[in-house]
């Protein structure tokens, strides 16, 4: 792919300096699709979600861009702010299941989630793996899929989905280690 | 990672390389296919806030409260402002100002602003 010839740096400076939306709409461009898809991965596929939430990042990354020191790369603290979202987005979920009645809704997902074996006799059997990989990642905890959606899906190294989910290097470690160990767990039919 | 299938056959091994390598493999897929824009562009700039634009009494309000603290620091103290006056008329009819001396000055003051701000605004 051929280098843009504007740097991300230069259009940022342009959107500061002189309030330039189209710098910043050039820039929702570019990193759109990454920042989509990174969310439809955190979601579990909810689409509709994750474009709320991606529209939700870039507008508070116009918001916030004096405060990016360029630490980190562009992309990478898009990430920060689309993880930082969907976790604020699940925490006001948790907040309105808790006043409503949590049970009944549990009992609705469940409802929604078919059995894997019915999907079996169906699907190809790499259509069935994505799908179980799918329903494996909605298992894990909200720390475990962010680590392995930074590290696996958008390719951070360890230092950078550090600085994404904010925490030390060991602890993204651990959380992919739990996660992975959950997966496998959870695969382990396309193992043997 | 090379293959082109997205979802690799795991191995028989006992180890749990399969589940990084498919992991990795199906980054890469995912990766690599591109979510169309289809207006979500056009979308965030117009949810964007708009800048928010400062009354047009703002400035002379401004101006007009400094203008007003210093007169009433004038009033308040004046053996002060009468002292500083004269101190400086002092200095200034002791010091002997060339026309070269205040251009040089000047242009040193112009080109320590516009290297600070061309520093500040380097492309990283």
């Amino acid at each position: 792919m051929a280098e843009p010839s504007v740097s991300d740096a230069q259009l940022i400076a342009r959107a500061l300096v002189t309030d330039d939306r189209h710098a910043f709409a050039e820039l929702v461009k570019r990193h759109q699709s990454s920042v989509r898809a990174c969310l439809r991965k955190l979601t579990a596929g909810n689409h509709a979600l994750a474009d709320d939430l991606a529209q939700e990042t870039f507008i508070l990354a116009w918001r916030n861009l004096a405060s990016f020191r360029q630490e980190a790369r562009f992309s990478t603290w898009l990430y920060r702010i689309a993880t930082n979202s969907w976790l604020a987005h699940n925490r006001k979920r948790r907040e309105e299941l808790l006043g409503d009645r949590v049970d009944a809704v549990a009992e609705g997902e469940d409802e929604t989630m078919p059995h894997s074996d019915d999907l079996h006799a169906d699907h190809a059997r790499g259509a069935a793996l994505k799908i179980d990989l799918e329903r494996a990642m909605g298992a894990l905890s909200e720390s475990e899929r962010a680590a392995i959606v930074q590290c696996y899906h958008n390719d951070l190294t360890h230092e950078e989905a550090a600085y994404v989910l904010d925490c030390p290097i060991g602890t993204v470690k651990t959380h992919v280690l739990r996660g992975k160990q959950k997966l496998k767990a959870a695969l382990a039919a396309y193992a043997r | 990672m090379t293959t082109n299938d997205p979802f690799p056959p795991a191995p028989q091994a006992a180890d749990d390389a399969w589940l990084d390598d498919l992991l990795v493999a199906v980054g890469v897929a995912e990766r690599a296919v591109y979510i169309d824009d289809a207006g979500f562009t056009a979308r965030v700039v117009d949810a964007l806030p708009s800048a928010v634009a400062a009354p047009a009494w703002r400035r002379p309000f401004v101006a007009a409260l400094w203008g007003g603290a210093v007169i009433a620091l004038v009033i308040a103290m004046p053996t002060f402002f009468v002292e500083l006056l004269g101190t400086a008329d002092a200095l200034f009819s002791l010091q002997s100002f060339s026309l070269a001396s205040v251009g040089a000055a000047l242009v040193a003051l112009l080109a320590l602003t516009w290297g600070a701000a061309a520093y500040s605004l380097r492309e990283n």
